[in-house]
């Protein structure tokens, strides 16, 4: 099984053709394609309908989720149902399985949000302002879990976030801002259950390898990470 | 402009940080800013040329008569051909 993966592509009318004609040849790559948030520039529904030309009708699955940008006009609800109406399966806080090479693909997905890494991060206390920050990823990590626990069955799991759920990806970006960039509390569910991989965005200064606490392997695919229209992973069947 | 720190140029990165992030025009939150005297250097990565334009105008306009050296790169969005990570 062959997975293709790219994040914070930022697309707007002056990016429009600029990804098509590598995705032309996808299904020549890749048997799926997953798109780790930051779809648009500014969360504008007008860019959102660039990234569905852009990635719509293409001869493979196509599974995303939302980045912070695109939820900077307020108007991520319609971006996750114009491209819903494109095909592209857009997840936050839910999972589907797709039979993909003669297997069973699972993705569990969600945005996810900042608060760091262990011993280091945001905690839910004092000013409002503080506990809504905390309490934002404690709330999206925990839809988070429950999604990855749909995933029971399938051959392959996969996580797709858009905030990395580790340190390991963000090395390049400077280490005040990995609070910004991330949480563990993401990553706690992608071990618990034991995910095959988990695939992120957001850190453009960041490396694409590292691993979870437990081992799973953790991919920054952010495009001004990987250089390229998307990086292919390949699973044994 | 106001933000004019000549002693404490952290100040006024700073500022152009914010300033790249926040402004319409540019919206671009993993460019680097470096100064070094009246010049000011970018770096990073963005999806267009028409948006590495567009840093140097927003610099420009915050700082006027700094020499802005934009070495901002546009992204890759070619096919990554054969290079296919195994992962066992």
């Amino acid at each position: 099984m062959r997975i293709a993966a790219v994040g914070d592509v930022h697309l707007a009318e002056d990016a429009r053709g600029h990804l098509r004609p590598a995705l032309e040849h996808l299904h020549e790559h890749a048997d799926v394609l997953l798109l780790a948030g930051d779809l648009t520039r500014h969360g504008t529904v007008d860019e959102a309908r660039v990234v569905a030309d852009e990635f719509g009708d293409l001869p493979v699955p196509v599974v995303g989720v939302l980045g912070n940008h695109d939820y900077h006009s307020d108007a991520e609800d319609e971006i996750t149902e114009l491209l819903r109406d494109r095909g592209i399966v857009v997840l936050e806080g839910e999972s589907v399985v797709l039979d993909v090479d003669g297997a069973r693909l699972g993705v569990a997905g969600t945005k996810g949000f900042g608060g760091g890494f262990a011993g280091k991060c945001a905690s839910a206390f004092g000013e409002p302002e503080m506990k809504k920050f905390a309490g934002h990823t404690v709330e999206l990590a925990d839809r988070f879990r429950g999604a990855v626990a749909e995933l029971d069955g399938a051959d392959v799991r996969l996580a797709l976030l858009h905030y990395s759920p580790i340190s390991d990806t963000l090395r390049g970006e400077p280490a005040e801002i990995y609070p910004f960039l991330g949480s563990y509390l993401l990553g706690e569910p992608i071990d618990e259950f034991h995910l095959d991989l988990a695939v992120h965005g957001h850190a453009h200064a960041g490396c694409e390898r590292g691993t979870t606490p437990g081992g799973v392997r953790v991919r920054n695919v952010a495009q001004p990470v990987i250089r390229t229209a998307y990086a292919v992973y390949r699973f044994e069947n | 402009m106001s933000h004019e720190h000549p002693d404490h140029p952290q100040y006024v990165v700073a500022h152009l940080h914010r300033a790249l992030a926040e402004d319409p025009r540019t919206a671009e939150q993993g460019v680097r800013v470096t100064i070094r005297g009246t010049d000011v250097y970018l770096t990073g990565e963005v999806a267009s040329a028409a948006r590495r334009d567009a840093l140097t105008t927003v610099v420009q306009e915050q700082l006027p008569g700094v020499t802005v050296h934009n070495d901002v790169h546009v992204v890759d969005s070619r096919d990554p051909g054969t290079s296919v990570e195994e992962l066992r």
